[in-house]
């Protein structure tokens, strides 16, 4: 694990179960921060950190602005913000413009990773109706990080991980235990 | 030139102070219209001094002005139940909401004030920095179908305060033009005034029972945040309310001055 800082997770239609699943799976003593942008439904504004904290033997929270990102944590992006991964380790939020009809945007939150974690940047794209997250996945494999998609074939929805498929080559495409598994060898 | 040095002659040459606003976030949205111009920061700083135009777009891309009715409904229910029903009851009960954009915070809290039946008594202002977008809170007219989820969040937050209203009750809708307007008894009441908060004062001589500052501070870096807070501060009554945008928290620093209440921040009383 000691070769990254952080893993970055973007996902829409259909990543909810699929990260409850992920997270519910993965060893008890995994320590890299785990940084998550999914899109939700309007309607549903809250509830989701505490539905995934109670699967997750790590804490799932939805981050203040400025808080430092701690190992064995996991950020999930709160409802209506922008969430960035700022050079000096911590989070910030933003109420800006919605970016590819999403707040939050997974493009933002994969690049800020990007530009602050570089080659120590661990990305991964699930499911989504939407092409949000593909140029974000892009970002972090140009800066030599290292990039996994879901396996369109097992996605819910395959726009997103399509999308991502057609602008960049990831190191990994992978179903979500496939991932699971490859998180849990991380040495 | 990097983004620094930008702020720098920006802030020379317009009198608009952004040197203190947090790294990332600034140098970000700076980049994204050097990438949409087409213009490096040099070209940037020649062309804001001859095209207002550009000018005003700089500065709308670096505040943003992002604003909508009853944003976070279980924010408003939770002041409906908690601070709404401690406000004073006779006087004159003064809210400020700072950087208040095109003002729909303003008409959400008044709309809150009526239904409790203590409009008459309000004093409302708005301050922002952006003279544009304040004018479009004083004309009170939006845009409707662009913004169909200000009547969920509407709807969200009098069903959550068991409170019976209709959105129509405070806007007239003209679907045709595409346009809602708010209704003449709240649009009189609120005060619409531009404020640098770097460089200016308080733009009003009264202190405030109640101030809205949501979602401001986090384009702050924290030095920054406590100059600005401790102007906020004098001009708070003692056991005045600050509200504080859903995923803020106060610095260490100022957090010595509030106690933390539910949803809100209350000022501390001195002995």
């Amino acid at each position: 694990m000691s070769d990254y800082k952080a893993v970055v997770i973007g996902g829409s239609a259909g990543s909810f179960a699929v990260v409850l699943k992920m997270l519910s799976k993965l060893r008890p003593d995994f320590e890299l921060p785990i940084i998550i942008c999914m899109h939700r439904l309007k309607h549903i504004r809250s509830g989701l950190a505490e539905n995934l904290d109670i699967k997750s033997s790590m804490k799932v929270v939805e981050p203040y602005d400025k808080e430092r990102i701690e190992k064995g944590k996991v950020y999930l992006a709160p409802s209506n913000y922008h969430m960035f991964v700022e050079f000096d380790g911590t989070i910030s939020l933003s109420i800006e413009d919605m970016n590819n009809q999403s707040r939050p945007s997974i493009d933002y939150t994969l690049s800020s990773a990007a530009a602050s974690y570089r080659e120590k940047c661990l990305g991964i794209i699930l499911t989504g109706a939407n092409k949000d997250g593909a140029k974000g996945l892009k970002d972090i494999a140009d800066k030599k990080g290292f990039t996994i998609v879901q396996d369109p074939k097992t996605a819910e929805v395959d726009t997103m991980p399509k999308s991502a498929l057609k602008i960049m080559q990831p190191d990994l495409i992978l179903s979500p235990d496939g991932i699971t598994d490859f998180l849990n060898n991380l040495k | 030139m990097d983004f620094k040095q930008f702020l720098a002659s920006f802030k020379i040459k317009t009198g608009y102070d952004f040197c203190d606003y947090s790294d990332n976030s600034i140098s970000r949205r700076l980049d994204k219209i050097s990438a949409e111009s087409k213009l490096s920061f040099e070209q940037m700083l020649d062309k804001v001094m001859t095209d207002e135009t550009f000018k005003n777009k700089v500065i709308d891309e670096i505040t943003v002005n992002t604003t909508e009715l009853f944003r976070d409904p279980t924010m408003w229910i939770s002041l409906y139940k908690t601070l709404y029903q401690q406000l004073p009851k006779s006087a004159t009960i003064t809210f400020w909401h700072i950087g208040c954009s095109r003002g729909l915070e303003v008409y959400s809290n008044l709309i809150m004030m009526h239904l409790l039946g203590n409009l008459d008594r309000c004093r409302a202002i708005g301050t922002d920095l952006n003279s544009r977008v304040l004018e479009i809170g004083r004309k009170g007219e939006y845009s409707y179908r662009f913004n169909l989820y200000f009547k969920d969040n509407f709807n969200a937050v009098m069903a959550g305060c068991g409170l019976d209203a209709k959105f129509e009750d405070y806007f007239d809708i003209d679907e045709s033009q595409d346009k809602m307007k708010v209704k003449p008894f709240l649009l009189e009441k609120p005060k619409f005034i531009e404020q640098n908060l770097v460089q200016d004062k308080a733009p009003f001589a009264y202190k405030v029972d109640v101030v809205f500052f949501r979602n401001v501070m986090i384009y702050f870096n924290d030095k920054l945040q406590n100059k600005i807070m401790s102007m906020v501060c004098s001009k708070m009554y003692d056991g005045a309310a600050l509200i504080l945008g859903k995923q803020e928290s106060l610095t260490s620093q100022m957090m010595t001055r509030f106690t933390k209440t539910g949803q809100y921040y209350q000022k501390k009383v001195l002995l």
